[in-house]
């Protein structure tokens, strides 16, 4: 079922040493991290990642502990090489030279197997929305326009619109780090395993919903998460004027193809991908409460709805015939009564991912909307949870959604304290 | 040109009085709002945004550069690419036939608005308002001969025409970008519709005036051969089907600003009943709709398919097509109300096999 949510592994096609000795030069010179807690590569590796595409200076600082802002990223291009030293240059050079080498030969591989022959790489890249990889590697973004056929009734971009960027963005990080393996769901070193990502929990936070025409920026990037599992966060921006539009994390976990078991992260895999984690959240303040089952959920102030009959269509499904994420959230809004539609809009949701389900899937979606919850200004914000299930019983999605009244300011929401 | 035009929710109603008053538009009403909060004048002089923005000595704003799309020199027809997104894309790793369909109406409503038609939200000029006259879509007819992948650039060009005394035709070339290659055409046709009596209308001289200035003189057509796919009538077919679909249900997604359902979701729901075993082995190459009734939110629909064999086989002629018959696979279909059986849509599809 995530096979359609661009895994986020990444790989470094160079090898070993050279994080090494950039950790230690980090570890001795604090003063090469720039404002931002992230260290500075030398200008000629971000030339070469420019162009390569891929991760050209394999070694990733990990900055332990400095969460760095990343929403004062705005602009940003490359950041300003780190001053040098003698310490500096000598155990790099070689290395780097050599690692140069190597990822530009996987990098020019990688580059002929992309259809769309650039003749202007730079600029084509940028205007048809490619995106880039920024920030030394460790973010990818990319803007998009709004179209017309992705506004919903109210004028504004859907939510699924949006969590259709996140999707197509993480797909095209892992593409522009050259290391798409077969599908959409794994890296080549995990496709070599039969392993694949799936996702296991998201949660996104709307501040306020982008129109028709206005231009998007999306910035993703993975972090580990637990001991066997990955996140990948983003950010989406209107590229205008900066303002926060969304924000949003997920949880993934890897999993074996044929036995549709969890699976332990090889240490293969886990080498390649971890000096592309950069630990920065999101979302500052997850919601990691339980979502309730349906059945636990009897007080008077709530009121339940069902739509069944829900089926899927063959635009629904990816390229192993499962349904798309994305379109879970479609089917969760389907049971929630018009009246909260008119009058609301999402502020946030959190989604709970139990099974995939495929073109012969017969689906019923619940919603039950808690009328009890006030924020500081008197306004009602609402409170739904929600279940999507089989109709022959096993749960698919669950989510929970806060609802403001349209037109609310962000700072208004509050989310409330118990569920 | 027309803002009407590139909104294909308008349909052609066969019951009188049906439909509360308003005639429902595509799922842009943030459409709708973003004309009306910025009113044009109407002609040529209301240039492209990037024109304009170029003309005044500014830079083209991150919007019209990512649209990539403009009236061309002659002002007569509109030109713009698209990348195709990952979740445009379906089961066969191409973008999908809805994907095509949805894009042809970005480009339509695009080039409305670079010729500066501003409107209330139905498309219409203000001598069409001023009789209370709309246009509704009567036919759309789609062929695409290589579907795009994930990543390819896709480069639509429309124009409008008149088409007889009531009519009027949107006509669209997709290209790859890449190497100019056509991978595709369509054409849709239109009537215009008093909205209160749900009448068919001629186009007056007046209307005509403000409506055709945009358009070539010189008849312009996407499908210039004769015999072609996009005239062939679709019979209506009173055996049973050997292929359908009961109860599919709009969902809230397909409904646009006035409730009812768009042109889009009519070919998923045609697609529907498809056999697998045709999905898995073929591709669509052309599909042809004519638009009968419209439906809403609560509305149940049975999709239903006939397989077309014999004489009636396509020859349309096209050196696109598949060059063999044998390889190609044919359908009718229909979809009805599943209370009352009442015809929404009929249709005609063509597949070719594919090249596994």
């Amino acid at each position: 079922m995530t096979t359609s949510i661009a895994a986020s592994a990444f790989f470094s096609g160079s090898p070993a040493p050279a994080p090494v000795a950039s950790k230690n030069a980090l570890g001795e010179r604090p003063d090469s991290l720039d404002l931002r807690g992230i260290a500075a590569k030398p200008a000629s590796s971000s030339a070469a990642v420019r162009a390569g595409k891929t991760r050209v200076h394999a070694a990733v600082p990990k900055v332990n502990g400095v969460k760095s802002a990343v929403a004062d990223v705005e602009h940003e291009t490359m950041s300003s090489p780190a001053p040098r030293t003698f310490y500096n240059q000598l155990p790099d050079w070689s290395m780097l030279l050599a690692a140069i080498t190597t990822i530009f030969l996987a990098a020019e591989k990688q580059w002929t197997l992309l259809d769309w022959k650039p003749k202007r790489p730079d600029m084509l890249a940028d205007t048809f929305g490619f995106g880039r990889i920024i920030h030394d590697g460790l973010l990818f973004r990319q803007n998009f326009s709004i179209r017309s056929y992705e506004i919903g009734a109210d004028r504004t971009a859907s939510i699924e619109t949006l969590m259709n960027h996140l999707q197509e963005t993480a797909l095209n990080h892992v593409k522009s780090a050259g290391l798409l393996g077969d599908g959409f769901g794994s890296t080549p070193e995990m496709s070599k395993r039969d392993l694949f990502w799936v996702v296991s929990q998201m949660q996104a936070i709307v501040e306020r919903y982008p129109c028709w025409g206005d231009t998007v920026e999306v910035d993703t990037w993975v972090g580990a998460h637990g001991k066997n599992g990955m996140r990948r966060d983003w950010h989406i921006r209107d590229s205008v004027t900066g303002h926060t539009i969304l924000k949003a994390t997920s949880k993934w976990v890897m999993m074996n193809k044929l036995t549709r078991r969890l699976a332990r992260i090889p240490d293969e895999v886990r080498t390649e991908i971890e000096p592309y984690f950069f630990e920065h959240a999101s979302i500052a303040d997850e919601d990691n409460r339980e979502l309730p089952k349906l059945t636990d959920l009897k007080s008077a102030t709530v009121a339940k709805y069902v739509r069944t009959g829900l089926t899927p269509r063959w635009a629904d499904l990816d390229i192993n015939q499962h349904v798309n994420n994305v379109k879970y959230i479609g089917w969760i809004l389907e049971s929630a009564p018009i009246s909260i539609l008119e009058k609301h809009e999402l502020a946030s949701i959190v989604l709970d991912y139990k099974r995939e389900c495929g073109r012969d899937s017969v689906l019923q979606s619940h919603t039950t909307v808690y009328t009890d919850c006030n924020n500081g200004s008197g306004e009602t914000t609402l409170h739904c949870e929600h279940l999507l299930s089989l109709e022959s019983g096993p749960t698919i999605v669950k989510a929970r959604t806060m609802w403001r009244p349209k037109g609310t300011k962000p700072q208004e929401i509050m989310v409330p304290s118990s569920s | 040109m027309l803002r009407c035009h590139t909104l294909p929710q308008c349909r052609l109603l066969a019951q009188p009085g049906a439909g509360a008053g308003v005639l429902r538009r595509r799922v842009a009403p943030g459409g709708t709002a973003r004309w009306g909060a910025a009113p044009r004048v109407s002609g040529v002089e209301a240039s492209s945004p990037s024109r304009a923005a170029v003309e005044g000595g500014e830079r083209p704003s991150m919007a019209e550069r990512l649209r990539l799309g403009s009236l061309l020199e002659d002002g007569l027809s509109y030109k713009e690419s698209f990348i195709v997104r990952c979740y445009e894309v379906g089961i066969n790793k191409t973008a999908t036939v809805e994907t095509i369909a949805n894009l042809l109406q970005e480009v339509g409503c695009n080039h409305a608005q670079s010729v500066g038609f501003s409107t209330d939200g139905f498309a219409t000029t203000t001598t069409m308002r001023e009789l209370g006259l709309i246009w509704v879509t009567n036919r759309m007819h789609i062929e695409i001969y290589k579907y795009p992948a994930w990543g390819d650039v896709v480069e639509i060009e429309t124009w409008c025409q008149e088409d007889g005394r009531i009519g009027t035709r949107r006509d669209w070339i997709l290209k790859d970008l890449a190497n100019g290659e056509v991978i595709g055409r369509a054409t849709s046709k239109w009537v215009m519709m008093n909205q209160n009596t749900r009448r068919l209308q001629r186009v007056s001289d007046e209307v005509r005036d403000e409506v055709f200035v945009h358009c070539p003189k010189a008849p312009r057509l996407a499908f210039p051969e004769e015999n072609n796919g996009s005239l062939k009538k679709i019979p209506i077919r009173t055996d049973p089907a050997e292929h359908s679909r009961l109860g599919l249900v709009p969902r809230r997604a397909d409904l646009d600003m006035n409730q009812h359902v768009n042109n889009v979701t009519y070919i998923g729901w045609v697609l529907e009943s498809i056999p697998q075993d045709i999905i898995d082995s073929h591709e669509l190459q052309t599909i042809t709709l004519d638009y009968r009734r419209e439906c809403q939110h609560d509305d149940i629909v049975d999709s239903l398919t006939y397989i077309e064999e014999g004489e009636e086989r396509c020859t349309n002629g096209s050196a696109f097509a598949a060059p063999h018959p044998e390889e190609q696979r044919q359908f009718l279909h229909c979809l009805r109300f599943a209370g009352n059986g009442h015809e929404i849509n009929r249709g005609r599809t063509v597949w070719r096999k594919l090249a596994r």
